[in-house]
């Protein structure tokens, strides 16, 4: 059980699933859903070991390292685990497209990339798989076409500029340091100047920005995320984006370490602290753009910039239980946002349409899909029993006890816009009026629910027993050096304020118990149609009782002027002038010759007209 | 073990008879206001009775559900507020949990609400959601402060620091994150002049529109935990606590009756008025008390 077969697995399995498309769909479609469980199971026999294997394969003389610890093994799984949920959901959702074979071929090869990346020992087989990814991932954002054409092209331009920089900084290294195993540069880094480690952080630190999409480079994120095919949009959100966060706790704690990391710098004009506002700044203003949004994908993907910003905040805030909330945060967010995507993707599958004006009280007919969305909403907005309070509570905890007020209040009231969005969304597609047209609409099929129906059960158990995950972070805070947690199954306990999940939900339990037995003996209820009550049975137009457009509509109207994405447009601003700057350039060449004479002949008369006034030759 | 769980049981219906006791009060000391006569105080118990063996009408299963979720949600919240030094709960995770399951209740109450389908309910839900953001802006502030202070997230802690020194609302600076609390409590009790979300003469009531019989009940009993919840908060941040439930329930008497006299003279706010009237007073008050906290703290 080796890392190259693994990885040989992921690959081999995504070409081989393409050749099989060619012959049959069924067998290409089960093919892929066995590769992708496969990989689950190999990665989870792989639990706590500790791998390096070196491969020379003569570039330049610098080896290949493929390695496992408990970081990447935490990727992986969760890597492997969305790929699995989301090829399942495509059964269905791609069934009749055209250029389905090429289409699992790129989903499969973007999860073996990523798998890549988590397993990559040294920076050449980790950009190798980088570029990998991104550039399926770009053929995936612009598999629809039309607008998403300009989506994917808007991404690859930015992803780009991110492999600039990091190759900037690789090289960087390199020219320092004559190695690029992670495990060689870690020991020697602690000679470099703090110049030097302050130049790699910011040129890491901008590429893995851009794939995270932290503030101000996060523009590529709401075309790309909409305009994908919705099992896409849920591996992009939940873990593509992810590979970015992977990316800073890699730099940050494993190749500069802990100390120079928070050393680098003083007070608030620290490297971590102006990352830490840059975080907050990225829950905050996202948020309620959010808000705002009449598409239900780019409502998410809004949300997603949001809450990648609690991930930043809690990595670069650096104590043990903000790395901890920081990465809690990944995992419950991979887990989340993929399921509300897959939801918002099953409504689109049955209603053909994600705008939030048109669409209403589908929780009647599509009932598991309601539900899912229910749990992924609560657990967006951090209800506890979910995953997403206890990783967000670890976060204001400590942020709260180290003093920094400001930044836990942009954290907390990011919460409370992220409670606006998100019951806009379940609101609008599933509560209220069910429209005429949907009344014959069936509920989303097997291989839609069941990602739905796992990934909720394993946000409400992560959520009651967030021990467990917890665990396996408690690990990887201890390999950065960080003082141990005192885990259980069931919760933190500390001396400034213990949190037990368990006595919460118990406390829920029976409390919820006994309403409802108060509930049953009080007089039977009778259920009667939603129109027939609020009209008094007078005869009501059709669907004109819905009311979800400008939902928050007094609110627009306070925060709009402020929420134009300034960032957006700037940088719109450069690429059109880059674009005339090259039209005026392309004007010389004409490809007439006779302007090129005439170019040659003005150079000449040039030259002359210097030589016979101040006769430098 | 046995008084843990006798208290479990005492505190929430210890907070059901005070809440429910202050509905009937502010019926009571609003009619004397107005030179009227006023209903008995135990009106909202006979009320309650009599729509609870009321046929309602019901719009579906999440009809259902969310009004359970609510009000199970404030239960648990009360099980995490010291009462006096009744707190069963309250080492299970402090102030944020409170601050988070606090969010059921309204959550609840959108969702079946939401499932009533009735234009009043929509537009009353979208108003008490941005009422609530607006709240939650200063209160967040007022309740950093606060943990910020004393160097913990858990509340009793926060009463035991005041109990041993003097009541935050009379120590420097956080006379100003007890002044901005004081100014959102309404807002927060959803009573005049903020009463946008159930405006009875506008929407109907807003989310309540579609309820009748023993959801009307459930409702009002939500309701009074809400009153109960948001003044106790308030006793155990800035007045000290209290070591027994008698003073504590004197508190919060007092400031339950000076929120009433604001509630019985001032019209209703809009929504943008009140969300500009949140953000500006209060949450400027706020501020400086965080501010200045942090200040002091390094």
């Amino acid at each position: 059980m080796s890392l190259e077969i693994l990885l040989i697995i992921a690959f081999g399995g995504a070409v081989l699933t393409y050749l099989m498309g060619k012959a049959s769909d069924k067998a290409r479609d089960s093919f892929a859903v066995i590769i992708s469980l496969v990989l689950i199971a190999f990665v989870a026999c792989l639990y706590g070991k500790s791998v390096e294997k070196t491969f020379y394969f003569g570039f330049f003389g610098l080896g290949l390292v493929l390695r496992l610890n408990m970081l990447s093994w935490f990727f992986a799984i969760a890597i492997s685990s969305l790929g699995a949920l989301c090829t399942i959901f495509s059964l269905s959702y791609m069934k009749g497209r055209e250029r389905t074979d090429f289409y699992y071929l790129m989903m499969l090869v973007v999860n073996a990339a990523m798998l890549g990346i988590v397993l990559a020992g040294d920076l050449i087989s980790f950009y190798i798989f980088w570029e990998i990814m991104s550039w399926s991932a770009f053929l995936l954002i612009s598999y629809n076409r039309g607008p998403a054409l300009a989506a994917g092209m808007k991404y690859i331009i930015m992803s780009v500029i991110g492999s600039v920089c990091f190759l900037v900084g690789m090289l960087s290294l390199y020219v320092s340091f004559d190695t690029l195993n992670i495990s060689q540069i870690a020991p020697a880094i602690s000679s470099a100047s703090g110049g030097h480690i302050l130049f790699i952080l910011t040129a890491f630190g901008i590429a893995f920005g851009i794939k995270n999409a932290i503030l101000p480079f996060h523009t590529w994120l709401p075309d790309a995320h909409s305009e994908a095919p919705a099992p896409f949009s849920a591996v992009l959100s939940g873990i593509l984006i992810k590979m970015g966060t992977y990316g800073f706790l890699l730099v940050f704690y494993v190749i500069v370490g802990l100390k120079l990391f928070l050393g680098l710098g003083s007070g608030i004009f620290s490297y971590h602290s102006i990352l830490c506002f840059l975080g907050a700044v990225t829950i905050i203003i996202p948020t309620f753009i959010a808000m705002m949004q009449t598409d239900a994908k780019r409502l998410l993907a809004w949300s997603t910039v949001g809450q990648a910003g609690y991930i930043i905040l809690g990595i670069a805030f650096g104590t043990n239980l903000a790395l901890a909330g920081g990465i809690f945060h990944f995992f419950n967010h991979a887990l989340f946002k993929a399921l509300l995507f897959l939801a918002v993707g099953a409504v689109e599958f049955r209603t053909g349409t994600r705008d939030l004006d048109s669409l209403g009280g589908l929780a009647r007919k599509m009932p598991v899909v309601f539900i899912g969305a229910l749990v992924g909403i609560c657990a967006l907005i951090g209800v506890p029993l979910t995953g997403g309070f206890v990783s967000k509570w670890l976060i204001y905890k400590t942020l709260i006890l180290e003093g920094s007020g400001f930044l836990a209040f942009f954290a907390l009231a990011g919460t409370w816009g992220t409670i606006l969005y998100s019951y806009k969304l379940i609101h609008n597609v599933f509560l209220g009026q069910l429209l005429e047209k949907h009344k014959t609409i069936e509920k989303a099929p097997f291989s839609m629910q069941l990602p739905v129906v796992l990934l909720s059960v394993s946000i409400l158990l992560f959520g009651i027993l967030p021990g467990i995950p917890l665990k396996v972070i408690n690990a990887i805070g201890t390999s950065f050096g960080f003082e141990t947690l005192n885990v259980t199954l069931w919760g933190i306990t500390s001396e400034s304020g213990t949190l037990n999940t368990i006595n919460i939900f118990s406390a829920f339990l029976v409390a919820a118990i006994i309403v409802w037995i108060v509930f049953r003996l009080g007089a039977k209820s009778v259920s009667v149609p939603q129109e027939d009550s609020y009209a008094a049975g007078a005869h009501t137009p059709v669907d004109k009782y819905h009311y979800t457009v400008e939902f928050y509509n007094p609110l627009y109207r306070m925060i709009k002027p402020f929420l134009r994405d300034v960032i957006d447009e700037f940088y719109y601003l450069i690429a059109s002038s880059v674009r005339s700057l090259a039209g005026s350039v392309r004007r010389i060449y004409s490809g007439d010759v006779g302007y090129y004479v005439m170019y040659i002949i003005l150079f000449l008369a040039f030259l002359i007209f210097v030589q016979l006034k101040w006769k430098p030759w | 073990m046995v008084t843990k769980v006798m208290q479990i049981i005492l505190s929430p219906v210890l907070a059901l008879i005070v809440g429910v006791f202050f509905l009937g009060l502010a019926r009571k000391i609003m009619a004397r206001i107005h030179w009227r006569y006023g209903p008995p105080l135990i009106q909202p118990v006979i009320d309650m009775i009599r729509l609870f063996y009321q046929k309602g009408v019901s719009h579906g299963r999440m009809f259902d559900l969310g009004i359970i979720l609510s009000l199970a949600g404030s239960i648990v919240v009360v099980l995490f507020l010291p009462f006096g030094l009744i707190a069963p709960l309250s080492n299970s995770g402090g102030l944020l949990v409170i601050l988070y399951i606090m969010l059921l209740a309204p959550l609840g109450m959108a969702l079946s609400g939401g499932e009533g389908a009735n234009p009043n309910i929509s537009i009353g839900i979208s108003r008490k959601l941005i009422l609530s953001l607006g709240y939650e802006v200063p209160l967040l502030l007022v309740l950093l402060a606060v943990m910020t202070r004393y160097k913990t997230i858990s509340i009793m802690e926060v009463v035991n620091a005041q109990q041993s020194t003097s009541w935050s609302i009379i120590s420097f600076p956080l006379f100003l994150s007890g002044l901005s609390y004081f100014l959102i409590l309404p807002a927060i009790l959803g009573i005049r002049p903020f009463d946008v979300s159930s405006a009875p003469q506008e929407i109907s009531s807003g989310p309540m529109a579609e309820y009748g019989g023993k959801y009307l009940a459930l409702a009002t009993i939500e309701h009074a935990f809400v009153m109960f919840i948001s003044i106790a908060l308030f006793v155990n941040l800035f007045l000290g606590g209290a070591a027994n439930p008698i003073i504590f329930f004197v508190k919060m008497l007092v400031v339950f009756v000076l929120g009433l006299f604001i509630h019985a003279v001032f019209p209703r706010f809009r929504i943008e008025q009140a969300i500009k009237y949140l953000w500006k007073w209060p949450t400027l008050l706020a501020f400086l008390g965080l501010i200045m906290t942090l200040a002091i703290g390094s």
